[in-house]
């Protein structure tokens, strides 16, 4: 245990030390111009470029937009995802029906749909919330759908003869069975929606992260705070993966071991 | 042979069944023909796209290559420089515990939010498309090289050291061959990736390519092409992924092993 500990405090001390020469280097190259600083700004000019033409209330303010648009898109589309692969997996004439429609739709990536939405929906937030909810249920659906296709034959046969069926059985059994691979897609469905939701805020929207760094090029403002921006949205989207990852790992570690 | 058919025949059956209550729903006027274009219209946009074009003289055909000449530089481009560095990186454990959290952070990176920074780089022209799909695939790939390099299984390795295999020799006939499927997996993703980021980019500052298209289609409120463009950037979706799976079993056919070991 405590060497595995040494082990992997060694290997963050390695990555802080890259991380740190990497930045380090990006600095030293723009101070000494061998990279023009008006199009590519060391750190620590654009995070005072930033710091002078941003308020932490408007970057508060944008990051909540972006952060809430991402999760109730995600959210629904998750959820309508597993519940209709599960679905079609589980009772065949419900899956014979649904699945060739989703596999036609399913290779149209989704920001392909961002013209069509805005048709349906118009330029508000329901046409980005749609576009946010199809990033997240593709993936999820497919994984749900192969998650329950591949479910050993043999655990199903034990529970029937334990007495479980119908409902249960679904629940009990074939879902808990079906969870890693769902897992998978929940996890792929995150990176599409946030992806997707950079997107869309660049395209048409008049508030978040994505806004904020396209209205700052357009008006002509500075590269800091657009480095500063996609920094942001960086960090945001490796923090809140690795959460979704810890929690999905608790969630599963139930029945498969952590 | 009988279940196969009956297995065809259903979903045929589901789709025709929507399509034509789709049709007939805008004929009898619950749904808005802008909103859902009825089947016999896009057919007829297919026309006009294919033979006038849309703008006018840009044909359908154009678009679509157009965009896949786009996406194809970018992806070279990409994979040029992310196989040689990834098995270095991946080949020399320290390079590759220096270099982990910055790969990890420039993956996480979202390619379109680059957009606004790369337009004050290089214009809104060519150049800025290609480089974005260029950064959306050198991420992905180069994590996959590494990850194939690294994480080759210790009993091959074991193996072969046991035979006294070592250096260069082990490096090519077993941890290259090994990691190989990985490396293509990672290929397939990185162009699925410059697809994706392809239909974004051409959204802003362009008017050929597919995203273009069914963008510019929406503002003349010609949903019917943009519906159209949608399913050919579908289509070529479909025939990328099939087609390097495809690909991957004739040129590999000892991943599909490698995979059952895996799980």
């Amino acid at each position: 245990m405590s060497t595995a500990r040494r082990l992997a405090s060694s290997n963050a001390a390695l990555g802080i030390i890259g991380t740190l020469a990497a930045v380090a280097l990006w600095e030293i190259c723009a101070r000494t111009g061998v990279i023009d600083p008006a199009l590519f700004p060391s750190p620590s000019l654009a995070i005072r470029e930033a710091a002078g033409r941003l308020t932490m209330d408007t970057v508060a303010d944008n990051l909540m937009w972006s952060l809430m648009r991402v999760f109730s898109g995600f959210a629904l589309g998750a959820i309508a995802g597993a519940a209709i692969g599960i679905a079609a997996g589980w009772y065949r004439g419900f899956g014979t029906i649904v699945r060739p429609i989703i596999e036609l739709l399913r290779p149209i990536p989704p920001l392909a749909w961002i013209p069509l939405a805005i048709i349906w929906f118009g330029l508000g937030e329901p046409s980005k919330f749609f576009i946010i909810f199809l990033g997240a249920f593709f993936p999820v659906v497919t994984a749900a759908y192969q998650g329950m296709r591949s479910i050993d034959p043999v655990l199903l046969r034990a529970a029937q003869t334990m007495g479980l069926s119908g409902l249960p059985l679904l629940l009990r059994v074939a879902v808990p069975a079906a969870a890693p691979d769902l897992a998978t897609g929940v996890r792929i469905g995150w990176g599409l929606s946030f992806g997707v939701l950079v997107a869309a805020e660049l395209v048409a929207a008049d508030r978040g992260l994505g806004y904020m760094i396209i209205n700052e090029r357009n008006t002509g403002g500075s590269v800091g705070v657009i480095i500063v921006g996609i920094l942001l949205i960086g960090a945001l989207n490796l923090l809140t993966d690795a959460a979704l990852g810890l929690a999905i790992k608790r969630w599963i570690g139930r029945w498969h071991g952590a | 042979m009988r279940r196969a058919l009956a297995n065809a025949v259903a979903p045929a059956a589901a789709i025709l069944v929507l399509l034509v209550a789709w049709e007939l729903g805008v004929r009898y006027g619950f749904l808005k023909p802008y909103q859902f274009p009825p089947v016999s219209r896009i057919a007829r946009g297919f026309v006009e796209l294919s033979t006038i074009g849309f703008p006018t003289g840009v044909s359908i055909w154009s678009h679509t290559l157009i965009t896949v000449a786009r996406v194809l530089q970018g992806y070279v481009a990409a994979l040029a420089l992310a196989i040689p560095l990834g098995l270095v990186i991946g080949a020399v454990p320290v390079l590759d515990k220096l270099t982990a959290p910055l790969v990890v952070f420039c993956r996480s990176v979202a390619t379109l939010s680059l957009l606004p920074l790369v337009i004050v780089w290089f214009g809104a022209g060519e150049l800025t498309k290609v480089f974005l799909i260029g950064y959306g695939c050198f991420w992905v790939m180069l994590s996959n090289v590494i990850a194939g390099v690294r994480y080759v299984d210790p009993m091959l390795l074991r193996a072969a050291s046991t035979f006294s295999v070592k250096g260069l020799e082990l490096f090519t006939r077993v941890i290259l061959p090994a990691a190989l499927p990985r490396i293509f997996a990672g290929a397939r993703m990185a162009l699925g990736v410059g697809f994706m980021v392809i239909v974004g980019a051409e959204m802003i500052g362009t008017i050929e390519g597919l995203g273009a298209l069914i963008m510019e289609a929406r503002t003349f409120y010609r949903s019917e092409i943009t519906i159209i463009g949608m399913l050919i950037i579908g289509l070529i979706g479909f025939a990328i992924t099939s087609g390097l799976g495809l690909l991957e079993r004739y040129l590999l056919p000892w991943a599909a092993n490698l995979d059952q070991v895996r799980r």
